[in-house]
């Protein structure tokens, strides 16, 4: 009895040590959204700096806010938010100030990403990727699917097969609205009550399966759970290229009646525990080869001028770089604050729990 | 002279009792005070604060948050919470009934057997639930996705449309409760049955034609102390579930837990949460208070220690 | 006659429970021998899930949490649910009608509220202080809290099971209350103590809804991996840390039923 206790303290003691040891190299904290990072960039930053990157995920802006306000202010040193969430981090003092002094490679970013209506003068934000959301759909099942949200709402297009919603309320109430006529990034109250009663009517039906982030819902086309549901055209193209056999007969497509153009930026949390080596990180995602490689493995645009000629070929075509004639179907989601976003939560609530 | 010293050693011993009282009740008391206590009591404060713009509660206090939960907001009336409210009583009511069914003639099966062999079966009904919460809800999400026998069956049955998983839905959830839940009314029932009195049950079968009289009559009020102590430990905690209509209930079928969890970990309302927590706290404590009620009532004092 | 086909009804329907209870168990280990990404059809079978996972840092980083995480809480909720347990016991004729209240607050409150009034109260500390960080440490706060319970209620009736007559015997023996509690308590409570520790540890590794509301970036565990992993898409090598985590409840069951065998006093 004794040796066990004797040996168990010691195995618990060396696994306590080698813990400890990895907290001797100063680290960075960095929350961001699933599959969006190259861990070979991860690799050279770590090389490059002898620093240790720990990294978090979050499936969904909701989610990477509430962390936020639960004490991840203090705690993570780079977030990546998308556009319409800037204005209220900036709002909330949650975010601080980037120097411009320590990015010297921030002139690579493109000239409309530098003074954009969510954070103008780009005092906080420094564009990472950009990228669509759209419908992705189970080929064999839908043939002849219509470039349209109809394939979503319509019960006559999808009367037996289960479907999914975004779980984000803002993209999930644009959709409705496109699918409605008054637009994706429409605030109006009526058009918003119109639309939350088309999804509550959608989310009534049989066949709906429930609301699933837009990576998590790859997976669940990829294995039948469900055959419509969002999701976003790099994370689509990155499993498609990686699982070539079972992603075969799933598709991406942008509806007609218009979608979400989103933008993800690198920003700093107020009481970031390492500002000064955000700053470092920031500089070295804006470096024009590291840009590149960021967007050759997620196969998302890149913001980054600079980084143009190293981008690899399939890049520059749909669905990453979506065609000429979708461009004016896109539409940033509305940034939301104060009575109106809470009249949207509340109506998102009760989406939800009817 | 000797009286006084008594007196003296006998107050310095309530002294030092009292000092030993002190020493080695404090430190409990004390952390769960501060660490639950005082928690709970900021949790209900929140619920009369008003909802700040961005979720976190501010000052000018406020029932708000409880309008907002009775359903009552910037639309009107709307009954979605009401909804879920329903839902999570129905739930509960559904579940525990299906385990009481389930656990009587396991539990009494049990009793049947032979002595060497009873440990071994009660442990096989606990292991179960042993295991990780989500890791058993997680199994249930395996087998009842879409295209799994369980789920084609049931398609045949007509019971599903086609395609469709037996998740997330109403019924998965039940079931995951169920499942949850089933070892915690085993174990009070076949406590309860090991102490039948056989001479009562063996009257009632002279008096009464019919096993089922004889059950109802003879059986069952011997076992309400074992069905009281397991409807306690059913019930109560299947009203405030969280993981198990998370996973198998989806975005379908919300109870209370997973509204006011909503609040905190996406929606941006800590008030609203707090006051569904509150409801959570009254419906537990009143569920309580009604068992002991009962408790007393049946068992003639006999209290339910868990 | 009746008899008869009443018990073999009643075995049918207890093999039938048994198949009941164990099939997601089982479910959830087959599938994660399977070669191919799916719940609905089993393909080949292949161990690709499994070695997966031991390249999986995050896994391991969880699980190393989980285990300092129960350890740790395990101890000191010993420690302090030992005092709470023998003052119960030592002053049970007192009118201690709060302390019991107290005592049986963390285990009646519904796990949900507990997880967000942690939560809140941290968070705001947290603001005010710069203190209680969300992490290891606030997680250990919040098991100690809902493990000091188990181990009074268990150490208080380890006591009441013992005949009085031997504190005043340990009295007449032993001077000092230090001494007292060396020679007499601790090895009296030892089995109590073995099966508080166990209780507590169990109950920390097992716990979800607390952990997930009170942790931080760098501290999830075990069941926080596999909620995020199921949350992200499934994939089955949730399947396979399941099965590791069932195996390790079923040597736990097989344990205890060698240990219960023996009965030595």
């Amino acid at each position: 009895m004794t040796t066990i206790k004797t040996r168990l303290v010691t195995a618990l003691g060396g696994l306590l040590l080698a813990g400890g040891a990895q907290a001797a190299s100063e680290k960075l904290y960095l929350f961001n959204w699933t599959q969006y990072m190259d861990p070979a960039i991860i690799q050279a930053f770590e090389d490059k700096y002898d620093v240790e990157v720990v990294q978090n995920y979050f499936n969904s802006l909701p989610e990477m806010f509430a962390k936020l306000k639960a004490g991840g202010v203090s705690q993570y040193d780079i977030i990546v938010p998308s556009n319409y969430y800037v204005p209220r981090l900036i709002q909330t003092g949650m975010v601080q100030k980037l120097d411009k002094s320590k990015l010297p490679n921030f002139d690579n970013i493109m000239d409309k990403f530098r003074d954009t209506a969510y954070d103008p003068g780009s005092d906080y934000t420094a564009a990472y990727q950009y990228g669509v959301t759209g419908i992705v759909y189970n080929a064999e099942t839908f043939p002849d699917a219509p470039r349209s949200w109809s394939l979503l709402f319509d019960p006559e297009v999808n009367p037996s097969y289960p479907f999914a919603m975004m779980g984000d309320g803002q993209v999930s109430m644009g959709a409705a609205c496109a699918y409605l006529g008054h637009g994706y990034d429409c605030t109006d109250l009526d058009a918003w009550k119109e639309s939350a009663r088309l999804l509550l009517k959608t989310k009534q039906r049989g066949n709906f399966s429930g609301f699933v982030d837009g990576t998590p819902a790859l997976q669940q086309l990829a294995r039948g759970v469900t055959h419509v549901s969002l999701s976003y055209n790099g994370d689509y193209l990155f499993y498609k290229e990686e699982n070539p056999d079972t992603f075969k007969n799933i598709k991406f497509m942008i509806p007609d009646e218009g979608t979400e153009l989103w933008v993800d930026s690198m920003m700093i949390p107020a009481q970031a525990p390492h500002p000064d080596l955000a700053h470092k990180f920031i500089n070295f995602i804006l470096d024009p080869e590291i840009g590149a490689q960021l967007s050759n493995y997620n196969y998302y645009s890149s913001p980054n001028a600079a980084a143009t000629p190293y981008l690899d070929k399939v890049l520059t075509q749909p669905p990453v770089t979506p065609a000429d004639s979708d461009i004016d179907k896109l539409h940033f989601t509305p940034s939301l604050e104060g009575d109106k976003l809470q009249t949207f939560n509340q109506l998102w609530t009760e989406v939800q729990s009817r | 002279m000797v009286e006084s010293s008594l007196t003296a050693s006998r107050r310095r011993a309530v002294v030092g009792e009292t000092r030993h009282l002190l020493f080695s009740v404090t430190p409990g008391a004390a952390w769960i005070t501060v660490f639950l206590v005082l928690p709970s009591l900021y949790l209900m404060a929140v619920a009369f604060m008003t909802n700040g713009p961005y979720g976190l509660p501010e000052m000018p206090l406020s029932l708000d948050a409880f309008r907002q939960l009775a359903g009552f907001g910037f639309l009107g009336w709307s009954p979605g919470n009401a909804y879920t409210l329903l839902r999570s009583l129905w739930q509960t009511f559904v579940s525990t009934a299906l385990v009481v069914i389930v656990a009587y003639p396991l539990a009494y099966y049990i009793t049947t057997c032979r002595e060497k062999w009873r440990p071994l079966m009660l442990l096989a009904v606990v292991v179960p639930s042993w295991t990780n919460q989500v890791i058993r809800t997680f199994g249930w999400m395996n087998l009842l996705a879409p295209g799994t026998p369980l789920s084609d069956l049931a398609e045949s049955l007509g019971l599903i449309g086609p395609h469709m998983g037996l998740y997330p839905s109403d019924f998965a959830v039940t079931l995951g409760l169920v499942y949850n839940f089933l070892p915690f009314m085993v174990l009070p029932l076949y406590a309860a049955f090991e102490k039948l009195d056989v001479a009562q049950v063996q009257a009632a079968q002279d008096l009464y034609a019919s096993p089922v009289r004889a059950f109802w009559h003879a059986v069952f009020p011997q076992t309400l102390p074992g069905l009281l102590a397991g409807t306690v430990l059913v019930a109560i905690p299947a009203f405030g579930m969280y993981v198990i209509p998370e996973l198998l209930g989806g975005g379908k079928s919300m109870m209370l837990g997973n509204l006011v969890a909503r609040q905190f970990s996406g929606g941006s309302n800590w008030p609203l949460g707090a006051a569904g927590a509150i409801l959570m706290l009254l419906a537990t404590f009143v569920g309580l208070y009604a068992m002991r009620r009962i408790g007393r009532r049946l068992g003639g004092g006999e209290e339910v220690v868990i | 006659m009746r008899k008869r086909t009443l018990n073999r009804g009643l075995a049918g329907f207890w093999w039938l429970t048994l198949a009941f209870l164990y099939l997601p168990l089982a479910v959830v280990v087959l599938f994660s021998f399977n070669s191919v990404n799916s719940a609905a059809h089993f393909a080949d079978v292949s161990l690709r899930w499994y070695h997966q996972l031991l390249g999986n840092a995050q896994i391991l980083s969880a699980f190393r949490n989980s285990l300092i995480l129960a350890i740790v809480s395990s101890v000191i909720a010993l420690v302090i649910g030992c005092l709470i347990g023998y003052g119960m016991y030592r002053h049970r004729h007192r009118r201690l009608g709060w302390l019991i209240v107290l005592i049986y607050l963390p285990i009646v409150l519904p796990d949900i509220v507990f997880g967000i009034s942690e939560m809140a109260f941290f968070v705001q500390i947290n603001r005010a202080t710069g203190l209680l960080e969300p992490g290891l440490g606030t997680m250990i706060i919040a098991h100690v809290t809902f493990q000091i319970p188990f181990v009074a209620l268990i150490v208080y009736s380890r006591f009441v099971g013992l005949d009085p007559t031997l504190f005043e015997a340990a009295k007449d023996l032993y001077a000092s209350p230090f001494k007292r509690a060396l020679h007499f308590l601790i090895p009296t409570l030892k089995p109590a103590l073995i099966s508080a520790f166990f209780l507590s540890f169990t109950l920390s590794i097992d716990d979800f809804v607390i952990s997930f509301f009170t942790a931080g970036p760098e501290s999830a565990t075990l069941p926080i991996y596999i909620w995020g992993a199921i949350k992200k898409g499934v994939t089955p090598e949730i399947n396979a840390i399941a099965s590791l985590m069932i195996g390790a409840v079923l040597l736990a069951a097989l344990v205890s039923l060698l240990f219960n065998r023996p009965r030595r006093r």
